[in-house]
């Protein structure tokens, strides 16, 4: 018996340039991987007759003939057809067996089984494991579906570890994201500043730069006291992202009747209690304009006012 | 923005003839502003700074707080609810209380050598 020897391989192993999926199996598959185990076999004194049997009722076209695990030799079915024609087709497995067998071993790849195949032009090899024991049979058949096995269990973990990531991308944006909301009553004075108050903790503790910090609190502050002081009630959220900050202040109306007029300091609609506690200096929007990046504010009889200011979050040291 | 002068606040405390009401306040300060108007003190305090008012209620520590003023001087003898206080001290704002008024207690923070460090927008 003989084994393939290695230097035959690196010739078919050479052209590395080019390296799909199926070619890294080919070199981390090994035969024993891909073999039909364990392998059907029978004995030395078996008759060919009952050989012939085991290849119809199993389905394979060779034998391999061992002796306590031992491999002796190999009958294949053309061994087979000569003894039906001869006539010794009773005689024993020993007496006609193929004797120089070339076996693989269990641990070779599966680029060195092909090009094994490619030499030798068998449609089988016995399979040896390193103390030379009989541990399966390959063919060319069981290579492919080895691959073919591999390459369906690559693509679904490729598919599979694509969704996770995108699963865990969507959770760690979710986490990054902090909405502070509430509802604002009117005339509620006493609340104003509870999610400036909220977002300049969210912002403090994620080190955002203090002169940032201090424009989102006075946006969201005012926008606040805003709704307290002139509509009939809303809400104000803040959301907060890793590279922005959204204040908004939506109230039900009524609304603003020029924002131009609003936008000039000094300018207020502010009655006498909200005055004497200090709001209605008519610097709301104004100072809410200075502070934000981006401003937005719509305002109608009907439904109200929304207001949306947008203040960009840069660490330090970053260039804008 | 330039970097302020710093002030020692604890001779201050006495040129002002002021009653600290919080058990903590600041070792220095970057200036003083001076509004009841709460958007102005929005609009114009710097962070560091003492700011002097008449307003009492919590929206003066809220004000405070949004622009990181580390100490309020309440004029005119006036003093906030002890549970704005309690809010000041949370938020590590200084609360204090003189009788002078804020026209009086700002010349002597002058004197002392308390000038005008805004930068005038």
């Amino acid at each position: 018996m003989h084994l393939a020897p290695a230097s035959l391989l690196d010739a078919d192993a050479g052209d590395a340039r080019k390296i799909s999926v199926a070619q890294v199996l080919v070199y981390e598959l090994r035969v024993r991987d891909a073999m039909s185990k364990p392998p059907i076999t029978a004995a030395p004194t078996d008759s060919l007759r009952t050989i012939q049997e085991l290849m119809k009722s199993r389905r394979i076209s060779g034998v391999p003939i061992t002796r306590e695990g031992s491999l002796m030799g190999i009958i294949s079915i053309e061994d087979i057809i000569n003894a039906l024609d001869r006539g010794y087709i009773n005689d024993p497995a020993e007496a006609h067996m193929a004797r120089n067998v070339i076996g693989l071993r269990d641990h070779y790849s599966l680029l060195r089984a092909v090009a094994e195949f490619d030499r030798h032009e068998f449609g089988r090899f016995p399979v040896l494991d390193s103390s030379d024991r009989l541990v399966g049979i390959i063919t060319r058949g069981d290579i492919t579906t080895c691959l073919m096995q591999h390459l369906e269990r690559r693509a679904e973990e490729a598919i599979a570890q694509e969704a996770t990531l995108r699963a865990s991308r969507v959770a760690d944006e979710a986490a990054d994201r902090v909405v502070v909301r509430a509802h604002v009553r009117t005339g509620d004075y006493d609340s104003a500043g509870k999610v400036s108050q909220r977002m300049r903790q969210v912002l403090r503790e994620r080190g955002v730069p203090p002169e940032i910090r201090r424009r989102a609190a006075v946006v969201a502050y005012e926008a606040e006291t805003n709704i307290i002081i002139h509509s009939l009630g809303g809400e104000i959220i803040a959301t907060i992202d890793p590279d922005k900050v959204i204040i908004e202040a939506i109230d039900v109306g009524p609304g603003i009747e020029s924002v131009d007029q609003a936008m000039q300091e000094g300018w207020s609609t502010a009655g006498r209690l909200p005055r004497e506690l200090g709001f209605g200096a008519g610097m709301g929007l104004p100072n809410i304009k200075r502070c934000s990046d981006a401003l937005d504010i719509t305002s109608d009889g009907q439904k109200g006012t929304r207001l949306r200011s947008e203040i960009c979050i840069r660490k330090p040291g970053a260039t804008p | 923005m330039k970097t302020p002068a710093l002030h020692k606040f604890q001779p201050l405390i006495a040129a002002l003839e002021a009653e600290p009401l919080t058990d903590h306040w600041p070792e220095t300060l970057t200036g003083c502003y001076i509004s009841d108007l709460l958007s102005d003190v929005l609009a114009h305090a710097e962070p560091g700074m003492l700011w002097l008012t008449i307003q009492t209620h919590r929206n003066v520590v809220s004000v405070a707080a949004t622009k990181d003023i580390t100490a309020v001087l309440f004029t005119c003898g006036r003093k906030p609810e002890p549970e704005i206080i309690a809010e000041a001290e949370e938020e590590g704002i200084a609360l204090l209380t003189t009788k002078l008024t804020t026209y009086e207690a700002s010349g002597k923070l002058w004197r002392a050598g308390v000038h005008g460090e805004n930068d005038h927008e």
